[in-house]
């Protein structure tokens, strides 16, 4: 009789594996719609752009060995490097005064004294919602090179010659910058506004009770209970502003010039207008590594204040 | 059970979805996008009005079926790259631009040779130059029938050219001003007398001289050649001459400024492609100040297309019968006078329709014969597949000369350099 009941857990044990099996499949089922899809129209692009930056191809005819040429062509390019310097100007002048206003923003959102939040609420958020290519025409109407432009014609009420911004250093900077301010900065304030109120109201009645000031209060408890946001938003804001390119090719026109092509805009060019497809693969892969630098940058920052969070408590 | 029983219907789903991208793409193979096999798909962009002349054709040829897809003509392009690359998915007959058809050179194996379906018979209804366009560098393998064509000719307002002490008349204009000499005089003279440009950029007039050149930026071997070409760095200077003149706009082509300025008179000239007509009453509907006539010394031309049928398509013989009607020199002058497509065929210049042919927004002149004669004064010229790079980068020359104040020689120079940077990566 032993082995009968042995049998039969036996053949228990087994079907509940195998039920466990089924399981397993049926979610990997329903998860593989994603990876299918991710598989062909992400991972495999991404894959073929490392092979195909050591190639030579135009997209119709063979392609053709080139080792590491095509990263030599783009170093001893100097626009190569003016994109780069590009993307970073654009983006800190596009980010760092965004979060301080998105900051400053979210704070008056939050204040008890404020009336009508919703709305408010709502109007900031606007922006983000719209298209970039209608916000890129927009602000090219606005920057607009000629004297009755919006800005030129604000900067000819002080005696500004007008600027010419789609050629000039700092002209085109601004602009698309502006842009990149304009469609960001109600999103990044909604992003804060959640953090601040998840600030318990105990802290500023104590703190109050205490005797701090506003600017204390400001600087001690909402500043620092923010941190994780902070992170979150200088994150996705590197990220976001190293790939900024909808905005200079809708500013330019088409035209990429010196003044504010970006390191994407400039491996677009060499692969749809021009078909220099192994160029453009290994910009994307000098691309690629850039982002994972600042991106293990900001990882090793956020860990360390985590830490230090940690060992306070 | 249950569970189990999802788990098939997600599974049996899950390869629904994939078998339905499979037989998609075996349809898609043989057949281009829609339509079954016994289908002429036709891919074009813009408004050509084929669909209309699709259905006459069909009613003529009841056993023949054309699907004309129209799609916008940067897509358009994109699309025909990527199925061309990918090696399926094409029309059995494509409309190309004839500035990107030259990207396409590379792709000669893709395309029929439409000299094995008996295009020869029909080249000589053809101008020589656009027919050479949609050819090979050594005229061997021809990609497409041309359709239409952009002549260019000089716009002008009649009320600036005026002012400046010119004849308005179109005849008596051309022959005041007809050599580049005097065309530069004529430029000083609207600045000095009204103070206005006599171009609205620098685009226009450079390529109007840049169109009466010989040889542009590349022989007929692909070698770049823009560096030494005497021709070229003399449009270059011609132009330069101009901006330093005060005589260049800085109204870059299809920005506001640029239609306000159509509007306003704010520049004398437009040296203009024959479908500019269309840009000019669209932009300026309330003046009757503009008209047409020859440009100094020659023409040029800017737009037209070919129709390329590909090597996949199954029903090589029926796209090309279709084809050759439908650019055929009456059907030319169909889509002139329906859609104001610009005949390549000469023949129909003769044409009593075409030859009686006015425009009363033009002052009630025959626009159509200036264009005609334009066309007969075009260059045949090689353009070579990288020639819009080259392009680019003379144009950004020039606009550092017009707006930043560079120095025309060190700007030259630059771009020179930028180009060989460039071309490296070919």
């Amino acid at each position: 009789m032993v082995s009968k009941s042995e049998k039969y857990t036996e053949k228990k044990a087994r079907r509940s594996l195998t039920e466990e099996k089924r399981h397993s499949i049926a979610g990997y089922l329903f998860i593989s719609p994603f990876f299918i899809l991710f598989a062909i129209f992400g991972l495999f692009p991404m894959l073929f752009s490392f092979y195909l930056a050591f190639f030579k191809w135009n997209g119709l005819g063979e392609m053709t060995y080139n080792g590491i040429n095509n990263f030599t062509i783009i170093f001893n390019d100097p626009i190569f490097w003016k994109s780069i310097y590009n993307t970073v100007v654009i983006g800190l002048l596009g980010t760092v005064p965004q979060l301080i206003v998105a900051f400053l923003l979210a704070y008056a959102l939050n204040s008890q004294v404020l009336r009508f939040k919703n709305t408010f609420r709502v109007a900031i958020f606007m922006p983000y919602v719209t298209s970039i290519v209608a916000v890129a025409i927009l602000f090219s109407i606005i920057f607009n090179n000629q004297s009755f432009g919006l800005v030129n014609s604000f900067l000819g009420v002080f005696g500004v010659e007008p600027i010419v911004f789609t050629q000039s250093e700092w002209g085109a900077k601004i602009a698309i910058a502006a842009m990149i301010f304009w469609r960001w900065v109600g999103y990044n304030t909604i992003i804060f506004l959640a953090g601040m109120q998840s600030i318990s109201n105990d802290l500023y009645e104590a703190a109050k009770i205490d005797g701090a000031t506003l600017s204390q209060q400001l600087r001690y408890i909402t500043l620092p209970m923010l941190k994780p946001f902070v992170l979150f938003t200088v994150f996705m804001g590197t990220i976001g502003s190293l790939q900024i390119f909808t905005e200079p090719l809708i500013f330019f026109n088409g035209n990429l010039r010196d003044e504010g092509i970006t390191v994407v805009a400039y491996l677009y060019r060499d692969a749809f207008e021009n078909n220099f497809f192994g160029t453009a693969s290994a910009t994307a892969i000098v691309l690629f590594a850039i982002i994972m630098v600042f991106s293990v940058l900001n990882l090793l920052i956020t860990n360390r204040l985590g830490r230090g969070k940690a060992r306070k408590a | 059970m249950k569970k189990v029983l999802k788990a098939g219907l997600v599974a049996g789903g899950v390869l629904a979805i994939l078998a339905g991208c499979a037989s998609d793409e075996a349809d898609s193979g043989t057949s281009g996008s829609g339509g079954g096999s016994d289908t002429i798909d036709m891919w074009v962009f813009g408004t050509t009005g084929y669909e209309k002349l699709a259905d006459a054709y069909m009613e003529e040829n009841p056993d023949v079926k054309i699907n004309v897809q129209t799609t916008e003509m940067g897509d358009h392009h994109n699309n025909l790259f990527t199925a061309l690359s990918a090696g399926q998915g094409a029309p059995d007959i494509a409309m190309i631009e004839v500035g990107e058809i030259e990207r396409y050179r590379e792709a000669q194996d893709r395309f029929v040779n439409l000299y094995d379906l008996g295009a020869a018979d029909v080249q000589d209804n053809y101008l020589d130059w656009v027919w050479n366009v949609g050819g090979s560098a050594d005229g061997e393998f021809q990609f497409g029938l041309p359709t239409d064509i952009g002549p260019t000719a000089m716009y002008y307002r009649k009320d600036v050219v005026g002012e400046a002490g010119y004849p308005t008349e179109p005849e008596a204009l051309a022959a005041e001003v007809d050599t580049w000499d005097k065309y530069a005089t004529f430029a000083k003279d609207i600045v000095d007398k009204t103070g206005k440009p006599v171009v609205d950029n620098a685009e226009l007039i450079f390529n109007a001289k840049r169109d009466q050149a010989s040889e542009h930026y590349f022989n007929r071997d692909n070698e770049l050649i823009v560096e030494d070409n005497p021709e070229i760095r003399e449009a270059y200077d011609y132009t330069v001459d101009l901006i330093e003149a005060g005589a260049v706009g800085n109204m870059p082509l299809w920005t506001p400024e640029w239609g306000q300025g159509m509007a306003e008179g704010s520049y004398a000239t437009l040296l203009g492609p024959a479908w500019m007509q269309g840009v000019v009453k669209g932009n300026a509907p309330d003046t009757d100040q503009w008209t047409i006539t020859t440009l100094p010394e020659g023409a040029g031309n800017w737009g037209g297309s070919y129709l390329t049928i590909s090597e996949e398509s199954e029903m090589q013989e029926e796209a090309y019968a279709f084809i050759e009607w439908l650019v055929s020199p009456e059907n030319q002058l169909e889509s002139f006078k329906d859609m104001g497509l610009f005949p390549s065929t000469p023949s129909v210049y003769e044409e009593e329709e075409f030859a009686n042919y006015t425009d009363d927004y033009f002052g009630g002149i025959n626009t159509a014969a200036v264009f005609a004669e334009a066309a007969e004064q075009v260059n045949d010229v090689y353009k070579g597949r990288n020639y819009l790079l080259v392009q680019g980068e003379i144009m950004t020359a020039l606009n550092n000369v017009l707006s930043s104040g560079g120095d025309p020689d060190q700007e030259w120079e630059d771009a020179m350099e930028r180009i060989k940077q460039r071309l490296e990566r070919e």
